[in-house]
């Protein structure tokens, strides 16, 4: 029983250290407009769209998932001092640990209440991609998901709506016209078919 | 309904199954000819509503369901159907599940199955080059009357007169299941509430059936039926998330 206590402190000294260690500065990435030493804010505050049951099998990094913490990082209140302030910034989590924990850095703290903190690259497994949330002071009001994936299959798959990405959803969807014989669509009925592009195209 | 131009072939649109469904026969044939072939096939069409449509009392499905009509007396049809079923039901680990609804609702799959056999009863007959729309699940063969490739939109999701992805083939099954038409009518059958996370789920393979079944799964899963998806071998795919981005297989048919 002692033993295993000791096993335990021990693990999670040597936790702390190592998380200490990476934060450290000089590690630092792509934070731009986040005040330095906000970094009990987030884990602390209730996640406004939380991730669904399942979700760690999700590929696609969404938004609505993009705060839920994955790994080991933002579980140990002890560590959070010193690791960097956006343990948020793993969306899409598969079960693995992403990679570098996010970090502080040196932006101008913003006066107003309302503020976005941009997370660092995360890599998953089906590419990479970055989250910002909005804060409203401590809360997390917003999350998005500023990339698509990159790289791997769902990467080659989302090759051609990125042109079209802009970062607000609703716009991902690029509306196409082209020189169509037909459509293809969920089912309609008499009344939606009367309004649809195929009705057009059967009557042109 | 046919245009009035001087292009090959003939084009015809009828409501059956309670949807529109569009007929383009692109073959240079005697117009008497593609008459008969659009006769046949959407007699087909009218006889398969008859018989499995969950809104007539009297079709074989409903008689079927009430237990009224064993399966062994059960048309050679319905038994092919209810096998086909069931095999997609393991396929899909149950997401496509016949008995969602609570009763027996064969839909899911008999509209593309039935527009699949229609299509492969053209090209026996002569017509090798049609494209065969039934309620959105399109089954294309051959080539356009133009000669081209034949060009299938993908309905935008929010927009039914936008598309946001062009397919374009000469032999494709390509069935599209989504929320946005009949609401959320897509039931999760584990949890037995109406599927999130997929607005739209494009399935394209070689059987219409099938891609319909798979696509309706899909949508059932939610965002985890992408990763299903992804593992299928034969059958690719289009979804759009409910946050509008569009993810699809880098083999994707897309023009040229």
């Amino acid at each position: 029983m002692r033993r295993a206590l000791l096993a335990i402190t021990g693990l999670a000294a040597g936790t702390t250290m190592l998380v200490v260690l990476k934060g450290s500065p000089g590690a630092s990435q792509v934070v731009p407009d986040r005040p330095v030493a906000e970094a009990p804010v987030a884990p602390s505050t209730p996640d406004p769209t939380p991730a669904p049951p399942g979700a760690s099998a999700n590929p696609l990094g969404s938004a609505p998932t993009g705060s839920a913490p994955t790994g080991s990082a933002p579980a140990k209140p002890g560590a959070k001092a010193g690791a960097g302030p956006t343990p948020d910034a793993t969306p899409g989590s598969t079960a693995r640990p992403t990679t570098a924990a996010p970090k502080a850095s040196t932006g101008a703290p913003k006066p107003a209440t309302t503020r976005t903190v941009t997370g660092p690259v995360v890599s998953y497994r089906y590419g990479s991609l970055q989250v910002r949330i909005t804060l409203n002071g401590t809360r997390i009001v917003d999350a998005t998901a500023l990339g698509m994936p990159q790289g791997g299959q769902s990467g080659l798959r989302s090759d051609d709506v990125q042109g079209s990405y802009s970062g607000t959803a609703g716009e991902v969807v690029a509306r196409q016209s082209a020189n169509l014989n037909t459509v293809s669509g969920a089912t309609y009925t008499s009344d939606a078919y009367r309004q649809s592009l195929q009705a057009a195209l059967d009557w042109a | 309904m046919a245009s009035g131009s001087v292009r090959p072939g003939l084009r015809r649109v009828e409501h059956i199954m309670g949807t529109a469904i569009s007929l383009d026969l692109a073959d240079d044939l005697p117009a008497a000819m593609l008459h008969e072939l659009a006769e046949q096939t959407f007699g087909w069409l009218r006889e398969v509503d008859a018989r499995f449509s969950t809104y007539r009392d009297d079709s074989e499905v409903c008689r079927f369901d009430r237990g009224e009509l064993p399966l062994a007396e059960a048309s050679v049809d319905l038994r092919a159907v209810l096998d086909r079923c069931a095999d997609l039901w393991r396929e899909t680990d149950g997401f496509f599940d016949v008995y969602a609804t609570g009763r027996l609702d064969p839909s899911g799959y008999v509209k593309g199955w039935s527009a699949q056999v229609a299509s492969d009863r053209l090209v026996e007959a002569g017509a090798a080059n049609h494209c065969l729309n039934a309620g959105g699940d399109v089954r294309v063969r051959g080539r356009s009357a133009t000669g081209e490739k034949w060009r299938i939109g993908v309905r935008h999701p929010w927009d039914p007169t936008a598309t946001c992805l062009v397919l374009t083939g000469t032999d494709l099954a390509i069935a599209t299941s989504g929320v946005y038409e009949r609401g959320h009518h897509v039931v999760d059958p584990r949890r037995g509430v109406p599927a999130q996370g997929l607005r739209s789920v494009t399935v394209v393979g070689s059987d219409l059936g099938v891609a319909d079944a798979y696509a309706t799964a899909a949508v059932a899963m939610g965002r985890a039926g992408i990763t299903w998806l992804d593992q299928l071998p034969d059958y690719r795919h289009a979804a759009v998330t409910d946050d509008a981005r569009l993810l699809h297989t880098p083999t994707l048919p897309l023009p040229d």
